[in-house]
């Protein structure tokens, strides 16, 4: 596994041990022997699509809502990874636990980490108010195994503890990830849309169940 | 309220209020960014680098007519305070030194630096001896080559030579393979870097969403010229590809 | 009663106790407990009278209200919050500011002087009076500078947030100022402070 470092809020430096794989476009810097390369859809859809950043791979991940493609890091090295100045939390999953995390989100990850594309909420009319609400489709990424993950979020993260006996509500724009086992469903809050008086998506929030910790971004703005 | 109350005789003298804003003492002149300033006390005045009556300090300093307009010279006796979009500012000190900067991100400098336009474009050349203010989107990262930077990432370097291009393995040889004109182009930073040797500092941060600079454009425009028309026509095409896909997003 | 407290830099709790406390609109990002959210209108103090001002001077700001027992977690746009601390005297804030206003706190609408025409911030100010704390946003921490009569203060409008104090405030635009603003824009009058009191800035332009 590669170690997982925070330079500052905003950048996380990678000591490669085993490969690395990062959102195209985050590499900052980097210093050694090392080679990019595509990496498959989330989820082994497109799992060895190499060459130029696989147009088949790209359609499948256009079909599954991901448009986030990946790039592999492979040798021996420093890189640095942040994006657009987003900051950045690092987490560690452990076996047993899973990590929901919006593809958009996802800055990088150990390659040795399992990574499934999921859908959020469950089933129905539910999914679309969720494609509706957070505007990313109907999806999510989900990392198991053991290893270091790094999300971005707008302003930083504040962790909530999610346990049997105490649930959370989560504004899905301001909604960022959930470690543990936890289930995320969309439910919509009567007196919301009241307060909201617009009817803005706002109406929706996110109810976290489960025993784990979510992670919620001091921002309503998506990267 | 929170925060400590400062005025004039408790704001610091050429330093940072905190990490997101530097107070200038105002004694002798300063370069600064137009929209930099967001507060002073005492009497200080700021003119255009056209209007000022140091026309002859501003012409042998400040060697850069594309950005001329982007900037101003502030006198007077009083204690400026600088802000820029919330990013983090640094202070440098130069002793007889040069430094390049990305010239969005120069915010203000004494008149004891003069200021070059660098060969890369985008980016400004300061020698000599004084002080000069950087915001960055986060804190600075120091680096020492050899190491590889994405473009965008880029803050700045000092002492080491200027960068060359360095493409990554894996995408020449795919980009040999397929002979050129299929490929999509380069378009991250894990396919292109700039390549920093030898000896000296890099200066490098978080992406950032880049503030439109009406002078790195002008650069550009300028060297658009000895093309002919298949060579314009050529332009057209890709400007018009890049346009529909930016547009698209 | 209900209280305020910060968790980081950026996210502000609300922990309630039975009480109400009003908030800027869609700012909630998380909450616990049983909370009813519900439209308090523009934030005017004297109902319908102060509504009707707000929609004349363009003045906007729109709270909701949250009432129940549990915690409300607020936050907006990534910005620092600041708490306040009123004891009777009055915070005359930029409207855009404001995240949370506690219960015993009256908020209205005052006349601020003449603005430039450029200006999309109005002509009015919206005032936060009485004994309690709120919630400022700030992009990036917050500066709070002195004013006396041996020192007045020119400030950048766009990076003002808030005043107290006996405060005299001018709209000044001259030569100076003008030759400030840059190509993408900026306000065409700097903000002049003379008498005793406090303005709070922001390190960035909004």
């Amino acid at each position: 596994m590669s170690r997982f470092e925070k330079v500052n809020s905003k950048v996380v430096k990678v000591q490669l041990g085993a490969p690395v794989v990062a959102r195209r476009g985050s590499m900052l810097a980097y210093s050694g022997q090392i080679g990019f390369t595509p990496h498959g859809v989330p989820g082994g859809m497109g799992g060895g699509m190499g060459g130029f950043g696989g147009l088949a791979g790209g359609l499948m991940q256009r079909a599954a809502g991901e448009h986030v493609s990946m790039m592999e890091a492979h040798g021996q090295g420093e890189v640095h990874y942040g994006f657009r100045g987003a900051h950045i939390t690092l987490l560690d999953v452990a076996p047993g636990q899973q990590l929901q995390v919006e593809a958009e989100r996802l800055l990088a990850h150990d390659s040795s980490l399992q990574t499934s594309t999921v859908f959020l909420g469950s089933g129905g009319i539910r999914q679309a108010i969720s494609g509706a609400v957070t505007g990313q489709g109907l999806f999510t990424t989900q990392l198991s195994g053991s290893g270091s993950v790094a999300i971005l979020s707008h302003g930083g993260t504040i962790a909530l503890p999610v346990t049997p006996q105490s649930q959370v509500a989560v504004d899905p724009q301001a909604y960022v990830a959930a470690l543990g086992q936890l289930s995320v469903e969309v439910a919509a809050k009567v007196g919301w849309r009241d307060a909201v008086g617009k009817g803005s998506g706002e109406a929706i929030q996110l109810k976290v169940t489960g025993q784990g910790t979510v992670y919620v971004q001091a921002s309503e703005r998506k990267l | 309220m929170a925060p400590t109350i400062l005025n004039p005789s408790t704001l610091p003298s050429d330093d940072n209020v905190n990490p997101y804003a530097f107070c200038i003492e105002l004694r002798q002149p300063w370069f600064l960014r137009k929209g930099a300033m967001i507060a002073y006390y005492g009497q200080a005045s700021f003119e255009g680098l056209a209007q000022t009556s140091l026309s002859a300090m501003v012409a042998a300093r400040f060697s850069s007519p594309l950005y001329a307009q982007q900037w101003v010279v502030a006198q007077g006796v009083g204690k400026v305070v600088i802000g820029d979009r919330g990013y983090d500012i640094n202070s440098y000190d130069l002793d007889a030194g040069n430094l390049t900067i990305r010239a969005a991100n120069l915010l203000g400098f004494e008149t004891g630096l003069e200021l070059k336009q660098s060969i890369v474009p985008g980016f400004l050349t300061l020698v000599g001896t004084g002080k000069f203010l950087a915001s960055s989107n986060g804190p600075v990262i120091f680096a020492e080559p050899p190491m590889r930077v994405d473009p965008e990432a880029l803050l700045g370097w000092a002492d080491c030579p200027s960068p060359s291009h360095h493409y990554d393995t894996g995408w020449m040889q795919g980009f040999l393979g397929s002979m050129a004109h299929a490929v999509l182009g380069v378009q991250s930073g894990e396919e292109r870097q700039f390549d920093f040797t030898g000896a000296g500092t890099i200066l490098f941060q978080s992406t950032e969403v880049p503030r439109p600079d009406p002078a790195y454009l002008a650069q550009l425009e300028s060297q658009v010229t000895g093309l002919g028309v298949p060579g314009l026509q050529r332009l057209q095409t890709v400007i018009g590809q890049r346009l529909a896909a930016e547009q698209q997003h | 009663m209900a209280q305020f407290r910060m968790n980081g830099a950026r996210v502000l709790e609300a922990h309630l106790a039975g009480d109400a406390v009003r908030a800027l609109t869609g700012s909630m990002v998380a909450y616990e407990g049983n909370v009813q959210f519900k439209n308090a209108g523009m934030g005017g103090g004297g109902g319908f009278k102060a509504a009707l001002k707000r929609k004349m001077t363009g003045e906007s700001l729109e709270l909701m209200e949250m009432a129940g027992h549990g915690v409300v977690y607020l936050a907006s746009e990534g910005m620092e919050v600041e708490l306040v601390q009123l004891t009777g005297d009055t915070l005359s804030v930029e409207s855009s500011a404001l995240l949370a206003i506690g219960p015993n706190l009256r908020t209205d609408v005052a006349f601020a002087g003449l603005r430039g025409a450029a200006s999309g911030q109005g002509l009015f100010t919206t005032t936060v009076s009485g004994h309690g704390e709120l919630a400022v946003l700030s992009d990036g921490p917050m500066i709070a500078l002195e004013v006396s009569p041996a020192y007045p203060l020119v400030v950048d409008p766009d990076a003002f947030i808030a005043h107290r104090g006996q405060l005299n405030q001018t709209f000044v635009t001259d030569v100076s100022w003008k030759s400030l603003i840059g190509e993408g824009g900026g306000e065409a009058y700097s903000l002049r402070f003379d008498g005793s009191g406090v303005v709070y800035i922001q390190p960035a332009e909004r």
